[in-house]
């Protein structure tokens, strides 16, 4: 009884003041929407940028011979290379293989030459592991019927000033050390969402680079994908049991992509918090005002026989009745808004230079990582019942007679 | 016999640096029943003396008893819930919470109380049919006089069923005919349901019925005046 009439009187007195309310339960609507969609926005940017950089260059494993990623020679090529395969298919989590020859070389032009990083491969089976080939702009792939055919990057291709069709040479490393080249026909330029990757990668047929390698079917990397990326170390533990060779998962390869990965909810929670930090000065600074214009009407309560716990609770409730209306509906608001802007993206194009430098893409997906929500949600809750605890302290320390006094 | 015994009661504020001594050994009985003024010129302690006695100010010196128990000897938390239970308060600003009705007013002193639903209710009702407005029930202060206002708060301080109704200047803020209206009732609320009124005032129309007066100069007793029905102005 007398707890429900503390809630009762609470209740009423946050609609004393209707506009005041309105605008605090607004603040913690919008607090929370801005909090769940800077996540989701800075998640789905971070998330995007991470599958960009496995789906076209890294994949989510990569093998290697021993030696090949302390001197990426050619002769350190995997042996066996087809029961290699035949043996990774055997495993539930591997989704596709794709062995491939790499080798580092030079490619010319008649304009230009530049260093890059060239990628035999099976087309059939590299389209399994790399979109690469879903970001063609120009041509159509490396054809089974023609010799010497390379897909190249748009800023290779500016580089080198090269077209579709153009002609290009390539100089590297036989497997026996000695220098050879190429004469090569481009036959698809490709645009990702990493420039860096566009300018430096080339992909030909891995038949045509064994040839010119002096030893055909020399595969120095064996990209995986499997069926949950996040799983990767424990995927490679798991096939290291029953390998000499190295194994290395996507976090091995690239270790920023793993620092972004992993530092990305505490960057979230970070900007979650400083959210809810703004949010509690306004909540202070509102409940304060209540609390002060109400002087008098405390000290009375006070005077006659409300005791300091129940003061207290009154006006911890107030605010707790402001956020459980502003939470709710800022969840909501901001999972419509997730939902909606998921589908149709966010179009950055305007800084499309800027993020491609960076391996970003242009239209952003907004995701929100799964248990974000209620967590988010629960923080703003906390947030807002601890910035009532200055202006509740303050009501709980008000003398009544000076109180009752003051006009 | 004596509900409340006030004895060589002192108040020093700002003892630190400049003190003000607001009650100078002040000693004073009330019986059950009584209907007394305490008067006196501004800053002779009368608020303060009703603050104390009422549990709301602490003395510098000497003891407060009502019924027998020493007030200031309680913990805080015993001493609100001894207001609660039994102190009826009327201030000079009527202080009614603005977002309540009148009844919902009197009722959250007996929720406070912990009192069921039903009793609070009709409690309420039965206390203001007694003060003349039970057709005020569902009105908020706001929509009310002034003089209907003070009559919630009296039937506010009623609702307990206290010891002793303590009122500061209940009328100071009243026109003539509230301030008759209102003390019609206290005094036939004092004479049908024998309730203790003690309040403080400066008004003469007050004073003028009070069964007791008690003057207060420069924080002292300086009169105490029992009053019989012929010298009581009606």
């Amino acid at each position: 009884m007398k707890f429900w009439a503390i809630l009762k009187l609470s209740w009423k007195n946050v609609w004393r003041n209707p506009l005041r309310s309105t605008v605090v339960i607004m603040a913690v609507l919008l607090g929370t929407w801005a909090g769940i969609f800077s996540t989701a926005l800075m998640s789905g940017l971070s998330m995007q940028y991470i599958k960009n950089q496995l789906d076209t260059s890294i994949a989510h494993l990569q093998i290697h011979h021993p030696k090949y990623q302390e001197e990426n020679l050619p002769r350190y090529y995997i042996p066996n290379p087809d029961s290699l395969v035949d043996a990774l298919q055997q495993y539930d989590f591997v989704q596709s293989v794709s062995p491939r020859t790499v080798v580092q070389g030079l490619a010319s032009s008649t304009a230009n030459s530049y260093g890059v990083t060239v990628k035999g491969i099976v087309t059939e089976m590299d389209t399994l592991v790399s979109d690469v080939h879903e970001y063609l702009k120009e041509g159509e792939g490396l054809a089974e019927t023609s010799r010497n055919t390379v897909l190249i990057g748009d800023n290779l291709a500016k580089r080198l000033k090269l077209e579709l069709r153009s002609r290009m040479v390539i100089n590297f490393q036989d497997v026996e050390g000695n220098l050879t080249a190429g004469a090569f026909r481009v036959a698809g330029i490709f645009d990702t969402p990493n420039s860096v990757f566009d300018e430096t990668h080339v992909f030909a047929k891995q038949e045509d680079l064994g040839r010119l390698l002096g030893r055909s079917h020399t595969i120095h990397e064996v990209a995986l994908r499997v069926d949950d990326f996040k799983q990767a170390d424990a995927y490679r533990d798991s096939l290291a049991q029953t390998s000499s060779l190295q194994i290395e998962s996507w976090g091995d390869v690239s270790p920023s992509l793993r620092y972004t990965d992993s530092s990305l909810d505490f960057v979230l929670y970070i900007i979650m918090v400083i959210i809810a930090i703004a949010l509690t000065f306004g909540i202070i600074n509102t409940m304060l005002m209540a609390v002060l214009e109400r002087t008098q009407e405390l000290g009375m309560l006070m005077a006659i026989g409300v005791n300091r716990l129940r003061t207290f609770s009154m006006v911890m409730l107030e605010t707790l009745f402001l956020t459980m209306v502003g939470v709710p509906f800022g969840m909501l608001l901001s999972w419509a808004t997730i939902q909606w802007v998921s589908n149709v993206g966010i179009d950055l194009s305007a800084f499309a230079q800027g993020l491609e430098e960076y391996g970003m893409s242009t239209v952003v997906y907004p995701q929100l990582p799964e248990g974000y929500f209620l967590n988010i949600g629960l923080l703003m809750l906390v947030a807002t019942l601890l910035a009532a605890v200055y202006p509740s302290i303050k009501a709980l320390k008000l003398n009544p007679v000076q109180a009752i006094r003051k006009v | 016999m004596s509900i409340i015994q006030v004895r060589d009661v002192t108040k020093v504020y700002n003892k630190e640096q400049v003190p003000v001594h607001a009650l100078n050994g002040v000693s004073l009985d009330i019986e059950e029943g009584e209907f007394t003024a305490i008067v006196g010129p501004s800053g002779s302690g009368k608020t303060t003396l009703l603050n104390i006695i009422g549990g709301l100010d602490e003395p510098t010196e000497g003891t407060v008893e009502i019924h027998d128990t020493k007030i200031f000897s309680m913990s805080e938390s015993k001493l609100i819930d001894f207001r609660l239970h039994h102190i009826g308060f009327v201030f000079q600003a009527y202080n009614l919470i603005p977002v309540l009705t009148a009844k919902e007013n009197i009722a959250f002193i007996l929720q406070m109380q912990g009192r069921p639903q039903k009793e609070c209710t009709h409690r309420s009702m039965e206390l203001l049919k007694m003060v003349g407005l039970e057709d005020k029930v569902d009105k908020r202060p706001s929509e009310l006089s002034g003089g209907q206002q003070q009559r919630v708060a009296v039937a506010r301080a009623l609702a307990s069923k206290p010891d002793f109704v303590l009122a500061d200047e209940p009328t100071a803020n009243l026109d003539s005919a509230s301030t008759a209206n209102l003390l019609d009732m206290m005094l036939r609320l004092n004479e049908e349901e024998s309730i203790t009124f003690i309040f403080s005032t400066h008004d003469q129309r007050v004073v003028e019925r009070a069964r007791r007066v008690v003057t207060l100069v420069d924080g002292k007793v300086d009169t105490d005046e029992e009053r019989t029905e012929k010298n009581i102005e009606h």
